[in-house]
């Protein structure tokens, strides 16, 4: 009983930080209609900078966000102007996935030729501590990272639906060129939307260091079940992203008692393909996903 | 088989009540929050020409595009001479005998205007390996670009072609795929008055021949003088309709163009 | 269809006339065609005897086993547009059904290659199937799921598969036959596999079927509101393309002799094959051969220079980005667009009637080069034929 709760828990935990990745891959797809596949290997960036941060000044790693945030942003923004936005409308769906998965390359190349293919792991002073609740033991790290994307998540949510920005991110979301007519520069928002989505994997990386083993190819662990979250919820929704990710997350972590979690993972691929079969718009998808 | 069915146009007599061909019952779509198309029941007449019109935003495409089974209609009908095609998938609506064109000419930009229509031909699936430069399908293709008089064209890609000459490549391409039913959205829309008269002229000489109509247009001038009946759709469903000379002065229609 | 050839014309008939000609695009002779083709296939005829050595001779295999492979890729990614990230899953499966016949089943090595490619075109038909009912998106993404999920099986089902130790295949060749024979062989059976391939691939891109899968790969609304049956043809091709992809795969680990998942379900061999036939050319026949030859030999090239290190990463993505911002259209395309500057305007018009049309439309504005896709007024600059409106008015 003790151990089913504490998979529970452990799977809530894990669920969250999927969530606001995934919420993520939603951004870029939402605005741009991209699936943008280096969206893990930024993640992975992320968090081999906060290890060199932490490594080099010895300061938390959750201080690296100070600077990493920022910096996610503006790559972003410089990703849409500069790279996708010079793709043909026509092939933009194909041709941008090539793009993104080439950056992806060229993110684990150069991780592998900096850092080497080395395993590395933050040192913390409060990396082996845990909180007992109810019989239930918890890494307090994995509650600092639950916190950074709930909160980072909460954030985003209200900046979406509080704001005028987020008005016309998701007006351009929507509908675009009804954007358009309203007077949304929804290229330019575009550029934002990108710049966010980098943005959550900043906090991501930052949130993933602190309680993981990283190394330059861990990204194509991320990328997979991310994807597969983004369809089961309906590609473009937000909302949909996150309860996906929470359901997907808890129930590969349930599974991992019986079956291990090597074969745990398989839970997220299974899904997908069930979805695509069932209901290929996705279970809590808007209008955008019966097109893609 | 469409030439066997059609009906000779005029020779209903005045009284009885018109063949319906294409028909919807209750069709609705919502996107989001917005009810684009809103329980439209609509029978078009079969061997007419029929002109959907309507203000901007009235559903007119959102429509179009539920009945040639682009978008899946959340509710309502679809029939087309007495069997059902809602939700059907669009090339087995094609393959009913019902042909489109787009709003923004879609066209195949990358294949030569001759290829174009080729890729319109239904092959056999037994015959799927053959050639597609097929002796009968590109002399027929040839037949039907002289007829939108684009055939001295046939070697140039299509994206080469202006706005106009794509447009009457469209068109041809439809025709390659022999509808008995030909649905065209906005055929006038950013062409100059040459080019109008000359895709009007051929809806007419394509209606003389015995095929159905059923036309998205603005240009009201183009409107009263092609089409035999009239659909006013406002906010997703019908709000009027009948012979050009009615509906022209029903307030209705005034009154949903005017917003008043 | 009766009706419409009522308005046939003296112009028309003319028209029919030339009905035999073929492909609109030519610009190089038939001849010059034929004679190049011979000379290649002689060049690879030759090669296993003029290669200096057997090291030479492998690279060779190589080579020609990546010519295979993307040229089974492009049976998909070239004919409908649909990019699969993730086609080293059929490589891999064909490489493994292959060796696990042998192995377990005991098998001719020739029917277990032959099966193998068989039972992976099997599976690939659910994966077509929930990847294909909508639109791009879902497909790229299941391509490379379905990649990583086979790495994970094959990586973790060890009594079966050999897991990460990786399973031995025995040489379908007497012990007697030597290294340099074998691949000497093996480049030959890559060859001919490859012949099989293109010469496929070239019977679809002129056939009714091809025509259908390039109107899905230049707007599939508009394809399938002509009537084309896209999501079938979809499927088709892409099963077609697993077969292929898998044979290369099988006949590769017949050669190789050994799998190891982390290899053979590998991103970048996927990644390797995109690259291959987008540098070459999706829309040509030996676009993706052309590919391999210069990726595969640049690969091999730093390979045996600098070992296997993280600039393979590098370099393969820099390329990739390269070539899909700036040659999305491959090599091959761009060469034929320059011959084609270099010849008379005229070539690329119906030249027959380049003489009637100027009488025709005496006076009338050249059309045929006007590219102002976005003029809505283009058609202005041409009056109405006479004929045509003639016959148009009842």
């Amino acid at each position: 009983m003790s151990l089913l709760l504490q998979s529970l828990v452990l799977g809530v935990l894990l669920g969250g930080l999927y969530a606001l990745l995934a919420a993520g891959l939603t951004l870029y797809f939402g605005v741009m209609r991209v699936v943008m596949i280096a969206h893990s290997a930024f993640l992975i960036l992320a968090a081999y900078l906060a290890w060199f941060w932490t490594t080099e000044t010895g300061i938390d790693p959750m201080v690296s966000l100070l600077w990493t945030v920022p910096l996610f942003f503006v790559t972003g923004v410089l990703i849409q102007r500069l790279l996708i936005s010079r793709l043909r409308p026509a092939t933009l769906t194909m041709m941008s996935v090539l793009l993104t998965f080439a950056v992806a390359l060229v993110i684990e190349g150069t991780l592998g030729f900096v850092f080497t293919g080395t395993q590395r792991r933050v040192q913390l002073p409060y990396g082996g501590a845990d909180i007992s609740i109810g019989g239930v033991n918890i890494a307090v790290v994995k509650l600092i990272a639950f916190g950074l994307a709930a909160a980072s998540l909460l954030a985003l949510y209200l900046l979406l639906t509080r704001t005028k920005f987020g008005q016309a991110l998701r007006a351009t979301i929507q509908h675009p060129e009804a954007a358009r007519l309203v007077g949304i520069n929804t290229e330019r928002t575009a550029g934002y939307g990108f710049g966010l989505g980098l943005a959550t994997a900043a906090i991501g990386g930052t949130a993933l260091s602190l309680d993981s083993t990283i190394y330059p190819s861990l990204h194509w662990h991320w990328i997979g079940p991310l994807m597969a979250i983004i369809v089961v919820g309906g590609l473009g929704s937000i909302p949909g992203a996150a309860i996906a990710a929470m359901v997907l997350g808890v129930g590969q972590s349930l599974l991992q008692i019986p079956l291990g979690t090597t074969w745990a993972q398989t839970f997220f691929y299974i899904a997908l393909f069930a979805t695509l079969m069932i209901r290929p718009q996705g279970f809590f998808g808007g209008r955008l996903a019966q097109r893609f | 088989m469409s030439q066997a069915t059609a009906p000779t146009p005029g020779t209903a007599p005045a009284g009885t009540s018109p063949e319906i061909g294409l028909s919807t019952d209750g069709l609705s779509k919502a996107f989001g929050g917005v009810q684009a198309v809103d329980g439209a029941s609509v029978a078009f007449h079969h061997g007419k020409v029929n002109a959907l019109i309507g203000p901007n935003g009235s559903g007119k495409t959102t429509f179009f595009n539920c009945v040639t089974g682009m978008i899946k209609p959340d509710a309502g009908s679809v029939s087309y001479r007495g069997s059902s095609i809602t939700r059907k998938a669009p090339h087995r609506i094609a393959r009913a005998g019902i042909g489109r064109s787009f709003q923004l000419c879609r066209i195949f930009p990358r294949m030569t205007v001759l290829e174009n229509m080729l890729a319109a031909v239904r092959p056999h699936p037994l015959h799927l390996l053959r050639s597609s430069h097929d002796r009968g399908d590109i002399e027929r293709a040839r037949e039907l670009l002289t007829r939108v008089g684009i055939e001295h064209l046939e070697r140039v890609e299509a994206r080469d072609l202006s706005y106009g000459q794509q447009k009457l490549l469209e068109l041809g391409g439809v025709l390659m795929a022999d509808p008995e039913t030909i649905m065209l959205d906005e055929p006038a829309g950013g062409v100059n008055p040459a080019l109008i008269d000359r895709i009007a002229g051929l809806v007419r000489s394509l209606n003389a021949e015995g095929r159905t109509f059923i036309v998205v247009e603005h240009n009201m001038d183009l409107v009263m003088s092609l089409s035999d009946h009239v659909v006013v759709f406002d906010r997703g469903r019908p709000i009027c309709e009948g012979p050009p000379s009615v509906v022209q002065n029903d307030p209705r229609v005034l009154e949903a163009y005017l917003g008043i | 269809m009766p009706s419409a050839s009522d308005t046939r014309t003296a112009d028309t008939g003319a028209a029919a006339a030339h009905a035999g000609r073929r492909d609109p695009r030519g610009v190089v002779p038939t001849i010059v065609k034929a004679v190049a083709l011979v000379l290649l296939a002689a060049a690879i005829v030759a090669f296993p005897s003029v290669a200096a050595n057997p090291f030479i001779l492998s690279v060779g295999v190589v080579i020609m086993s990546y010519a295979v492979l993307a040229t089974g890729w492009n049976f998909m990614g070239g004919f409908t547009g649909y990019m699969s990230l993730g086609h080293a899953a059929y490589a891999g499966l064909g490489g493994y059904s292959t060796a696990l016949l042998i192995v377990k089943a005991e098998l001719n090595p020739w029917v277990a290659l032959a099966l193998g490619a068989l039972i992976t075109a099997v599976i690939a038909v659910p994966v077509g199937i929930a990847s294909l009912r909508v639109r791009g998106a879902s497909f790229v993404i299941v391509s490379i799921a379905f990649v990583l999920i086979l790495l994970l099986v094959f990586q973790s089902w060890g009594g079966f598969t050999g897991g990460s130790n990786g399973l031995r295949i025995p040489r379908p060749f007497g012990p007697e036959v030597l290294r340099p024979e074998q691949h000497e062989r093996f480049f030959y059976i890559h060859a001919a596999l490859l012949a099989v391939a293109l010469l496929l691939w070239w019977l679809i891109d002129r056939s009714r079927f091809g025509i259908g899968l390039k109107a899905i790969r230049e707007d599939e609304d508009k394809a399938q509101a002509l009537g084309v049956p896209t999501f079938q043809y979809k499927l088709v091709a892409f099963v077609l393309s697993a077969f292929f992809t898998a044979l290369g795969g099988g006949v590769y680990a017949l050669w190789f002799g050994f799998l190891d998942p982390v290899f053979q379900f590998s991103i970048l061999i996927g990644s390797y094959m995109v690259l291959m036939s987008l540098l070459g050319g999706i829309r040509s026949l030996f676009g993706p051969a052309l590919g391999a030859l210069i990726v595969g030999y640049a690969v091999e090239f730093f390979k045996s220079e600098y070992g296997d290190t993280q600039f393979h990463l590098v370099a393969t993505g820099l390329l990739l980005g390269i070539v899909v911002l700036f040659m999305p259209d491959g090599i091959i395309p761009g060469v034929t667009g320059l011959l084609r500057r270099f010849r008379p305007q005229a070539s690329s018009i119906r030249e027959v009637t380049q003489a009637e049309l100027a009488e025709q439309r005496a006076g009338g504005a050249h059309t045929g080069t006007d590219s102002s896709g976005g003029d809505s007024t283009g058609g202005a600059t041409r009056a109405p034929d006479p004929q045509v409106t003639e016959g148009v008015h009842p």
